[in-house]
């Protein structure tokens, strides 16, 4: 296959019906909305730290976290807050389930 | 002052912004509501020289469907309520996530991150507003699509949408975001959507191929605007080249930027150096490799000679030209012999390449930015001065050695009035190239933010009045740059406002309009 396409058959055939008005034209829309893929999710707090935190945690930027049993506590109020140069992370980006279980990995690492 | 909002937008009572608030959790769920400070928290911090507060915002809604956004806009319009959009809200050093006035309430869309299409022979995407490059880049790699994104520093953390409409950059071939972009969808204020170009029209399938559509090209007013909520972004991608040559050029003094500038204009014009060339001085690298209490102490900007010694100590040229060749081999063995004739001709020239210098930090991640891999290494600027305090000031310079010698040295003195380092670089566009130099200080000293403030606004009133205007500037700044283009273009943005949404909700005061 040479196209990617994340979306379910049914919404991709209801993107081919051939509708001329423009009333039609936003249902076919509003059906991409409900029916096509949900979109990213974190899988576990290994993940957010490989693909976020590691860059500057394991890169020389910022310190490092591993080792020194960070509480968890005080890992969410920094991701929340941010801390100097640190941007904050909103849930938005890492949602409260995620960032506890990311907090959890980090003291356990 | 309010009791149940950290902040209030600006003209609204509490009772009414009650409603309004009812009003969102009736389409979004409480969940997706926020109103408390703790809530709000990642919402408040920025980089600029400013009490974050006057930048904080009275409420976050995280929309995830278009349906959603159209029935916000709809509530906004009922209650005068204005929103401030943001994507991956990484804009760090223009303004982070907070909106450009208090009180403004935050339209967070990083939970649309969905990747909707991506064409391997047409080599383009289609994504949502949330997507990040490492998303991208990640689903790219697991289907073997063999694109390549371009991005700027912030690559893991930011994504396309927002970085394009800010008209941001990149540094490999693609590396003029919004020269690549290719089709849009928006939600305008009166909840109406429109698809740019092609995508007007039902059944077309070349929305992502061709920009122009029919009629005046639309898309641009969406750019730095406050025209329209994107929620759909086209652009095309690179298809990854059979060999990538990245390389290093080193010069010794200030003033051979002119000397650089002369050469690369006519390889990046014809094509023979493809990518957005990157000229940092040694001060933009440095960070990388070293501390800045190693060379300098106490107030001031660091002298000349510590900079000559921190660049001897650490291999780095004064100035550091990194850029890269792309195609097949053969391709690359020609224009690299062009590119070594054009440089090797004064005999002050350093030319390194991957085999010299590999493993060096600071090519490591250029080299890595250059092909479009994830690296945050640049954020070792902030280390720098520490603190955390950083805006990007960005004027625009011809691709004119004269004229980037000028322009480097001009602002170099304002910065050192203020005690402040010049950490500078030129992306190199084909006729312009985007000055870009960061204006870092410690935001937790009073003195160097009250500094920091003077200094920007010096830049800006000292550059604009020798005709150098600002590309992108944060939120602290934008009416003054606004000023800076003239009446005529400022009662346009105004018209163009008025008539698209007249009840101002779509983040009033964004690049001065309102």
């Amino acid at each position: 296959m040479r196209k990617t396409k994340p979306m379910r058959t049914a919404t991709v055939l209801m993107l081919s019906i051939s509708v001329a008005a423009s009333v039609m034209a936003d249902m076919a829309r509003a059906a991409t909305e409900t029916n096509a893929d949900k979109g990213f999710r974190w899988r576990d707090g290994a993940e957010v730290y490989s693909k976020v935190c590691s860059y500057c945690h394991q890169g020389q930027v910022g310190p490092r976290l591993f080792g020194r049993e960070l509480p968890p506590e005080y890992i969410r109020a920094i991701v929340r807050n941010g801390s100097r140069a640190m941007p904050p992370f909103r849930p938005s980006e890492i949602d409260d389930e995620s960032l506890a279980k990311l907090a959890e990995y980090i003291q356990r690492n | 002052m309010s009791n149940k909002y950290i902040a209030l937008p600006k003209g609204i009572s509490e009772k009414t912004f009650d409603s309004a608030i009812a009003d969102f959790r009736s389409v979004l769920g409480d969940a997706a509501v926020f109103t408390s400070a703790q809530q709000l928290a990642p919402y408040i911090k920025t980089m600029m020289p400013v009490p974050d507060l006057d930048h904080a915002p009275s409420a976050a809604l995280m929309a995830t469907t278009v349906e959603e956004i159209q029935k916000i806009v709809g509530i906004c319009n009922r209650y005068k309520v204005p929103i401030w959009t943001i994507s991956t809200g990484k804009n760090l050093g223009y303004g982070s996530a907070a909106p450009v006035e208090r009180g403004q309430v935050v339209l967070d869309l990083k939970r649309m991150n969905r990747i909707l299409e991506v064409d391997k022979d047409l080599a383009y995407a289609l994504v949502e507003p949330g997507v990040t490059y490492k998303q991208l880049y990640d689903y790219i790699a697991e289907h073997k699509l063999g694109l390549w994104l371009s991005m700027p520093a912030p690559s893991a953390i930011a994504g396309p949408v927002g970085n394009t409409l800010d008209r941001g950059v990149g540094y490999t071939p693609y590396g003029e975001h919004f020269l690549f972009a290719c089709g849009m969808e928006v939600v305008l204020a009166n909840g109406e959507v429109l698809r740019t170009g092609m995508g007007s029209m039902p059944n077309s399938n070349t929305w992502q191929v061709f920009k122009w559509g029919y009629g005046p090209y639309l898309d641009g007013i969406f750019t730095q605007s406050n025209y329209g909520i994107v929620t759909k972004f086209g652009f095309w991608l690179m298809p990854a080249p059979p060999a990538f040559k990245p390389f290093v050029i080193q010069y010794e003094n200030e003033e051979d930027i002119v000397e650089i500038v002369e050469i690369i204009r006519p390889l990046r014009i014809s094509g023979v150096i493809p990518n957005a060339v990157v000229i940092a001085h040694a001060l933009y690298e440095a960070p990388v490799k070293a501390r800045r209490s190693d060379y300098v102490t106490g107030p001031g900007s660091i002298p000349d000679a510590a900079v000559r010694k921190l660049a001897k100590d650490h291999h780095l040229g004064i100035w550091n030209v990194y850029a890269a060749l792309y195609g097949t081999q053969e391709q690359i063995d020609l224009n690299w012999k062009i590119v070594t004739q054009a440089f090797g001709k004064s005999g002050k020239a350093k030319i390194l390449t991957e085999r010299e210098v590999g493993d060096d930090p600071a090519f490591k991640y250029r080299a890595a930015l250059m092909r479009g891999d994830m690296t945050l290494q640049e954020f070792s600027l902030y280390n720098w001065r520490g603190g955390g305090g950083s805006m990007w000031f960005a004027p625009v310079s011809q691709a004119r050695g004269s004229e980037t010698l000028k322009q480097m040295a001009l602002t170099k003195e304002i910065l050192a009035k203020y005690g402040l380092d010049y950490s500078g670089e030129f992306i190199v566009g084909m006729r312009d190239m985007h000055h870009i130099v960061d204006v870092l200080y410690d935001k937790t000293d009073p003195g160097q933010v009250k500094a920091a403030y003077q200094c920007f606004d010096e830049l800006l009133t000292i550059f604009s009045a020798q005709g150098y205007g600002i590309y992108r500037v944060n939120t602290a700044f934008m009416d003054k740059v606004a000023e800076t283009y003239g009446p005529v273009q400022r009662q346009v943005h105004k018209t163009l406002k008025k008539a698209l949404d007249p009840n101002g909700i779509l983040a009033p005061g964004k690049s001065g309009i309102r």
